[in-house]
């Protein structure tokens, strides 16, 4: 058990750590004290491609390489409610986030017999920025203290803001390309299934200068399809879905 | 960025009325909170008194695009009069600690000017505090709110554990603003020079 005191001094020791291995041995201690046996703070996102992402990660080695061998971090169900929500919640209720499938079942056995009982997952969703989370486990047949979970919750918040100043320092600076008003005015159209005739429409501009926006863009994120144009803008915050879907 | 003290004179100026009317469209239309609405149009309440601060920055074309409230933690303020089961101990209170209330980004702007602009109030706020003997900023936060504030790397504690209000998930902070929040805030690339001849005029 841990009170408010407990979570003020993580939060204390956590802004200062410098590396990654002093910030598991803090996760590993603050799991311990919350009554968790696991922990896992880290990007959705595939580790061979993604450098400056969180990833510290204390599960049993076993799962980690299945997690890893099978690309889970896209679909498994965990992951996927905790792109539904902002708060954290229990595995043992993730279905009342997520419809799940067959696979999704099968998965949470595995974890299972890998050593994971119930767990509760941290979601961080940060404007412009990959979906991440911090999640602890218990053991199998062990169950949650629901009392501490409201703590657990600020710990991963906190937990995950030290894991990101860390990865921060090792990103390259100025990764985000910026569009200009007008090319994100165009590409939120794109979005938005337009053609460059209808954007040119919308906007009371030649078609010529919207084709030349749209190329812009894509030359800019260094893509050339359309779609991907829409998606990656979507992902860095450029656009939103609100300009996508109307407010 | 634009600073005025109390509601009357605020009411009195285009740009802090048109603050007034974009909270009525973000915290009444858009995230339906209930409170007061004057004249159909202005979101005021008990807390727009004459000691309130008011923040605002604008855009080049001179209207409002983000703006905050700052109440005095000495007198009434949310997290002393309405929330205070949101801290542990007593809510703080002193005259070097204000309250960040009613932070506002015009619902007008894009995904992209709205990170700007929001990056802009919170080196306003940061910039304020420190013109102003300011040592703390508390606040009662909505979690995916509160993730966001931690995100700007400056020196955040939770004052409570967080708890649900009629649906939302509420939680107490404060954040202690020092001389090294520019350094924090630039690391995370938040950081944005505040228009000095502003403060100046403010102080």
């Amino acid at each position: 058990m841990i009170g408010l005191r407990d979570v003020q001094d993580f939060c204390a020791v956590a802004a200062t750590i410098k590396d990654s291995q002093a910030l598991a041995g803090l996760m590993a201690e603050i799991t311990r004290a919350m009554g968790f046996r696991h922990f896992a703070l880290v990007h959705h996102v595939d580790l061979n491609s993604a450098a400056g992402s969180v990833h510290i990660v204390d599960y049993p080695p076993d799962w980690v390489e299945r997690f890893q061998a099978r690309r889970l971090y896209a679909s498994d169900p965990i992951h996927r409610a905790s792109h539904r929500t902002h708060v954290g919640f229990a595995w043992s209720a993730v279905q009342s986030i997520i419809p799940l499938t067959a696979a999704d079942r099968s998965i949470l056995a595995e974890a299972h017999e890998a050593g994971l009982g119930d767990g509760f997952t941290v979601p961080a969703h940060i404007p412009g920025e990959i979906n991440a989370s911090c999640s602890f486990a218990m053991g199998p047949g062990e169950a949650l203290d629901l009392d501490q979970l409201p703590l657990v919750q600020l710990i991963g918040s906190f937990a995950f803001e030290a894991a990101r100043k860390l990865s921060r320092a090792v990103q390259h600076p100025c990764e985000n390309p910026s569009l200009t008003e007008r090319q994100a005015e165009c590409v939120a159209l794109v979005a938005r299934g337009k053609t460059d005739w209808e954007i040119s429409q919308i906007l009371g501009i030649g078609q010529e200068t919207v084709i030349q926006h749209v190329k812009d863009a894509r030359d800019r994120y260094g893509v050339t399809k359309r779609t991907l144009l829409a998606i990656r803008a979507l992902f860095d915050g450029q656009i939103s879905f609100a300009d996508v879907f109307g407010r | 960025m634009h600073i005025e003290t109390g509601v009357a004179r605020a009411m009195e100026n285009r740009l802090f009325r048109s603050m007034f009317e974009e909270r009525k469209r973000v915290f009444v239309d858009l995230l339906r909170w209930e409170v007061p609405v004057l004249a159909g149009r202005y979101e005021i309440d008990q807390f727009d008194n004459d000691r309130a601060v008011y923040i605002v920055i604008a855009g080049s074309d001179g209207e409002h695009r983000a703006s905050a409230r700052l109440l005095p933690t000495a007198h009434d303020h949310i997290l002393g009069t309405i929330f205070p089961e949101l801290c542990e101990d007593t809510p703080p209170r002193g005259p070097d600690i204000l309250e960040i209330t009613r932070f506002c980004l015009a619902r007008r702007l894009r995904a992209r000017e709205r990170l700007e602009v929001r990056n802009q109030l919170v080196s306003a706020l940061v910039e304020y505090a420190l013109g102003n003997h300011i040592r703390s900023y508390t606040g009662v936060a909505e979690w995916p709110w509160f993730q966001q504030i931690l995100s700007f790397g400056w020196h955040c504690l939770p004052l409570g554990l967080p708890a649900t209000d009629q649906g939302r998930c509420l939680v107490a902070l404060q954040i202690d603003i020092d001389g090294s929040t520019r350094e924090q805030l630039r690391a995370s690339g938040v950081f944005r020079p505040a228009g000095l001849a502003d403060l100046a005029s403010a102080a």
